[in-house]
């Protein structure tokens, strides 16, 4: 994906390959296969060209990082996709910065104290 | 079996779903035994569900023991039983709409982070997002994925950062997503106004401490504090507002306070969850069941 987002128009497969054989060894064959399944899931289109297939990616770079953003940060209270993944820190339950300061004072001086204790 | 049967068991199970869960969310213990904890809220759901279901059977199958009954009194039982399919209905229903829901949502998710992650050194095993907002979770599921974005990168040290992935690992690992994902099945499937958040809430804040245990052995308590506290700071989405689970100042106490393991308090309570599950089924289910398999040969 990231190789179709550098072309400037659709690719073929083998101009991907050319680009991605430049950095790793891949196989040619794993190329198409890649893209064939991009384009199923709707992430890239597949253009006929002649006897060939072009790609191009049907959706920019920041247009699925802000859809992935979207999910990854909904916290609608009871939607089923708050369950979808597990944040560090859920934002649905802000803290005020002060208590959060507190606490973390609070648990660096008790770990100092044991550091003095047990050398 | 007598016709006390029933109503012990409906007794049981609104014990079990009103003032058990409500003293279970107040208790301090589940804060030092957080594995037991959840051991124990698993044993209540499944020994109330069980008890609300046996009332329904056994009110319904009370009918067979009578040698005559009455017309009024075979329509009584019949709509018992009917009650407990609708009820097992409703669950399987919550169930495959949840288990879709929640399986295409992680499949969409984990296509995206493999598009658009990229490995760092500084998150190894990590999918890290080049994202404007710091951020950290994992996609639970197999396989799962640990993504973290690179404002979180930046904002914390190495030690932090490895504090965060072990957190999400923990996760990913002891697959807590099916604990949760069991609760919120029960949650859905009753109707709005008897149902109540208190177990799944309580759940997911119970799963939040094994992770966070899981992660103070890899790195110490101090960094996950750190990386608690500096990833806790980005500004919640208006509207968003549910003080429900535990904070993250909570879980910074939590550190502060309490031993990584504490096997004094979890035994009890291990034992506690099998007697939960164990005595009704025993006392009560063992007798109706002899009961109407004896009117039936």
């Amino acid at each position: 994906m990231d190789q179709l987002w550098a072309f400037e128009g659709p690719a073929t497969v083998r101009q991907v390959h050319d680009a991605l054989s430049r950095t790793r060894d891949i196989a040619y064959t794993t190329v198409m296969t890649v893209l064939d399944r991009l384009a199923r899931k709707g992430s890239a289109e597949q253009l006929r060209d002649g006897r060939a297939y072009r790609y191009r990616p049907a959706v920019s770079r920041e247009e699925l990082t802000a859809e992935l953003m979207h999910q990854a940060l909904d916290t609608v209270d009871g939607s089923d996709r708050t369950l979808a993944l597990l944040r560090f820190v859920d934002s649905a339950t802000p803290d005020d910065a002060e208590a959060l300061r507190a606490a973390l004072a609070e648990l660096e001086q008790r770990r100092a104290d044991d550091g003095d204790t047990q050398p | 079996m007598t016709p006390a049967t029933p109503v012990v068991l409906l007794v049981l199970a609104l014990a079990l779903t009103g003032p058990g869960p409500a003293a279970l969310a107040r208790a301090r213990w589940p804060l030092r035994a957080p594995r037991a904890a959840l051991v124990f809220w698993q044993a209540m759901a499944l020994s109330a569900l069980l008890a609300a279901l046996g009332a329904g059977l056994s009110a319904a199958t009370l009918v067979l023991v009578y040698q005559d009954p009455h017309p009024v009194v075979v329509a009584l039982h019949s709509a018992a039983l009917l009650l407990t399919l609708v009820v097992v209905a409703r669950l399987l229903w919550s169930a495959h709409t949840l288990g879709t829901a929640l399986r295409a949502g992680r499949r969409r998710q984990r296509h995206l982070v493999d598009l658009l992650g990229r490995a760092d050194a500084r998150a190894p095993g990590a999918d890290v997002l080049d994202a404007e907002r710091p951020l950290a979770y994992c996609i639970p599921g197999v396989p799962s994925r640990v993504v973290i974005s690179t404002p979180a990168i930046d904002r914390l040290a190495d030690d932090e950062v490895t504090a965060v992935l072990a957190h999400e690992r923990a996760h990913a690992r002891a697959r807590h997503d099916l604990v949760l994902e069991a609760f919120a099945v029960l949650h859905n499937a009753f109707p709005r106004f008897v149902r109540s958040r208190t177990a799944l809430d309580a759940t997911a804040g119970l799963v939040e401490m094994l992770a966070d245990d899981a992660a103070r052995r890899r790195s110490g308590d101090v960094p996950l504090a750190r990386a608690l506290a500096g990833l806790s700071t980005a500004p919640a989405p208006p509207g968003a507002l549910a003080a429900t689970s535990v904070t993250p100042a909570a879980r910074i106490r939590r550190l502060a306070h309490v031993p990584a393991s504490a096997p004094l308090v979890s035994a009890p309570a291990y034992l506690a969850a099998a007697a939960l599950f164990a005595i009704p089924t025993v006392a009560v289910a063992v007798p109706w069941l002899s009961a109407v398999t004896a009117s039936l040969t």
